[in-house]
């Protein structure tokens, strides 16, 4: 992943960690198992409403799936659910089917989702997040509810990935090295790496630029 | 007069930071703490290791109380169990299932709740301001909210003696009843100092602080590092929880804790109406027992106190303990924290330093020109990259936009705002019919705002706005959100529309008491952390100096 940071890894500060910390983020690199959680079924659905949402699509890949999957596994629920939603673990299966019924729905795709084409699964997302979508599986859920209890976990996985990290130039955990230079903004720890290039998002994404 | 001699005076009465360890972040004393018999009749049993219930232990302990904690989570090995990451810090907070719902429903889990020794402090922000004297008198003074039973000036000395204990650090504070801090204020980093300038841009006066981390060396416990977790767990002992200011001295003063360990109900003898102990279950053996105790102490805060109280029915409290006049778990109130993100030229690295840096309490009373009544305050916050993607998100952005947004993190800073939203009393903890792995029903909180709240945050939201504007930021975002708790057993005057008395007391029990934010009948734009201790604090003097007597009933007049 390129990002603006590109002579910069995170992890070249690792040996610095405390041992407990350098443990929990290291495993998130390790090759992950077959998924437990979600069905063979749900697992196409599961991989492109992933990358779909992270913007990813190609390799290598933050594996948002398998960290969604085995958090959903270990039953480490959030801590809340809405009065109007089934729990989370069903509203995940909910929402996957749903995808594929309104891929099928609108691009005639036996497939499902992931075999849709990349504008149809973006703008099935679309509805996902304003709640318009409609009719079977949905009727069963708060759209954009739903939308906000898969994304809790999409990017809780995806920012926790090192990779993630050195794309957005974070500098990391900092125990026990502590971060001692604050500021001014010219002034960074030796592990940190300044930003190569100054683009302004907006313009990017939403202008002409893109 | 504290805050003359910056640093130099410690607390009296609290040993806790010479008994922690300068090599190993355990708490001292979970080793050779005292051991209780179920079936001894402790002085006190104590429901949660938090705020309110690890300062009253420490307190009472001190007096030769004999004490036992039950606590639902486990005791902490901060060395092991505590990391600086975000996702790998789910365990510090309550998600057990719990239901919302209402107009407005308020997220929980790692939001506002915690679970284990040391309470939801563990993982607060750090942000340690007092309550204004107004927020005792609101409905006097502005005709909006509840009067408390008690004033800021019968809480004030608790104050001081809390911001010792802490201890807390800041520039001396011009609002509410205008007081110094114990200790310095800290260093800002950049991404507060561009704040500042906006906010001095639109005449606005902040200060750095009041946070609850030392700022220097306290005892033990040694200088901040600026790391940037205070919201994972502390594992510098820098930032202050009841793990490290309390609950050592409370160890080393005869109080057993006894972690992993549920309490069911509370119990009630049959005749003579006073409570006898609390049953709990210990996580992994489904017998119940039973902690015989002289008085009872329930500080389980804003959700599970109420819980707890409504699901301990008993022949003479058939609706739940303390519930005869229907007002348990009513009036629990959150705080409108919208957080508006500016994006500047410079890399500003929010990440670096702590979340609370700087703040103000300059709209903090009702100014009748606004259009509504009470206020909020503003403080800087620092998101880490998942908090900002949520933040991003909120905005409307995921997929390729949402990865550009985070792209940029380092050029991003962030302030919030903590809005009074005023105590309703439909906006309450209930037992929903879901029952969580003991069989005891989970709780529902309903939450929805009226008119004054969403005309105060809307307020608010184009003053932090306007703030990143004059700093001249390019682009802003904005999320709107809550935090904190506070309410579901609070105190007044009549039993008709409080639970516990000014002495913390439930209506009808004279041994039983309620020392947490439930007790709070009005919650000011402050974070509730500090009022907590205080009011656990001066709870434990009243217990303590024999004004309060376990033994007998409330005295409706003395009230």
């Amino acid at each position: 992943m390129i990002g603006r940071y590109p002579d910069y890894d995170v992890l070249d500060n690792a040996e610095n960690w405390d041992q407990a910390t350098r443990e929990v983020v290291t495993a998130r690199l390790k090759p992950y198992g077959p998924l437990r959680f979600f069905t063979a079924q749900e697992e196409p659905a599961l991989r492109a409403l992933c990358d779909v949402t992270t913007g990813q699509d190609s390799e290598p890949r933050v594996p948002v799936a398998e960290m969604v999957d085995e958090k959903l596994a270990a039953g480490r629920l959030d801590g809340y659910r809405y009065a109007n939603m089934p729990r989370d673990t069903d509203t995940w299966r909910l929402v996957l089917r749903g995808l594929d019924e309104t891929a099928r729905d609108r691009s005639g795709a036996h497939g499902g989702f992931s075999a849709a084409d990349a504008d149809t699964r973006e703008g099935i997302v679309a509805g996902l997040s304003d709640g318009s979508l409609s009719g079977g599986a949905w009727d069963e859920l708060d759209v954009t509810r739903a939308f906000s209890v898969c994304m809790r976990a999409i990017l809780a996985a995806f920012y926790s990935h090192p990779w993630a990290w050195n794309e957005i130039g974070y500098g990391g955990p900092a125990y026990p090295q502590g971060y001692m230079r604050l500021g001014p903004t010219a002034i960074l720890e030796p592990h940190e790496r300044r930003g190569a290039t100054s683009e302004d998002p907006v313009r990017n994404v939403e202008g002409d630029g893109s | 007069m504290t805050g003359w001699l910056k640093g130099a005076v410690g607390p009296p009465d609290n040993d806790s930071r010479y008994l922690l360890d300068v090599h190993r972040r355990d708490l001292p004393g979970q080793d050779t703490m005292a051991r209780y018999d179920d079936s001894d009749e402790v002085d006190l049993c104590i429901v949660g290791a938090g705020a309110g219930g690890s300062v009253l232990a420490q307190r009472l302990a001190r007096c030769g109380w004999r004490i036992v904690i039950i606590e639902a989570g486990p005791f902490w090995h901060p060395d092991e169990d505590w990391v600086s990451d975000e996702a790998g810090s789910h365990q510090l907070y309550w998600t057990q299932e719990r239901v919302i719902g209402g107009e407005d429903p308020i997220e929980m889990g790692k939001n506002n709740s915690g679970r284990g020794v040391g309470g939801s402090m563990v993982h607060y922000a750090g942000y340690t301001p007092r309550f204004h004297p107004s927020d005792f008198e609101t409905r006097t003074l502005d005709g909006v909210g509840a009067d408390w039973p008690i004033s800021y000036w019968d809480l004030k000395p608790h104050y001081e003696q809390v911001e010792r204990e802490l201890p807390v650090a800041g520039q001396d504070w011009p609002w509410g009843d205008p007081h110094r801090y114990p200790f310095s204020p800290h260093p800002i980093g950049e991404a507060a100092q561009v704040l500042w300038r906006g906010a001095i841009e639109r005449g606005i006066e902040m200060r750095v602080g009041p946070v609850g981390i030392v700022n220097g060396t306290f005892g033990n416990r040694p200088h901040c590092i600026y790391r940037g977790f205070c919201l994972q767990g502390c594992k510098v002992n820098a930032k202050a929880s009841p793990y490290v200011t309390h609950l050592p001295d409370a160890l080393a003063h005869g109080v057993e804790i006894r972690a992993s360990s549920m309490a069911v109900p509370v119990e009630i003898a049959a005749a003579g109406g006073q409570a006898t102990g609390v049953t709990y279950v210990r996580e992994g053996d489904d017998t119940h027992h039973h902690q015989r105790a002289r008085a009872v102490a329930v500080c389980g805060y804003s959700i599970e106190t109420p819980r707890l109280l409504l699901h301990s029915t008993s022949r003479r409290f058939p609706h739940g303990l303390g519930n005869d006049c229907d007002q348990v778990g009513r009036y629990v109130m959150v705080q409108g924290a919208s957080q508006t993100a500016g994006r500047f030229p410079d890399e500003l690295r929010m990440y670096k330093g702590p979340p609370p840096e700087v703040s103000s309490e300059q709209f903090y009373e009702t100014d009748e020109s606004r259009g509504f009544a009470r206020g909020f305050s503003i403080q800087t916050v620092s998101p880490q990259p998942i908090g900002w993607a949520e933040h991003v998100l909120a905005d409307g952005h995921w997929g390729k936009s949402l990865r550009e947004y985070m792209r940029d993190y380092n050029h991003w800073t962030t302030i919030g705002v903590l809005n009074e939203l005023l105590p309703h009393p439909e906006n309450r903890v209930t037992l929903a019919d879901d029952t969580d792995p003991y069989g005891i029903p989970v709780a529902r909180f309903d939450f929805s705002r009226s008119e004054n709240d969403k005309a105060n945050m809307a307020y608010s939201t184009d003053v932090i706005k306007d703030i990143l504007k004059a700093a001249g930021a390019q682009d802003v975002l904005t999320i709107q959100r809550y935090a904190h708790l506070v309410g579901g057993g609070r105190m007044g005057t009549r039993p008709e529309e409080s639970v516990v008395d000014s002495d913390h007391r439930i209506w009808g029990v004279p041994n039983l008491f309620l020392s947490d934010g439930s007790v709070c009948p009005t919650q000011g734009s402050a974070n509730p952390a500090l009022t907590i201790m205080a009011l656990a604090s001066r709870l434990a003097q009243r217990l303590a100096g024999g004004q309060l007597d376990p033994t007998r009933a409330g005295d409706r007049a003395a009230a």
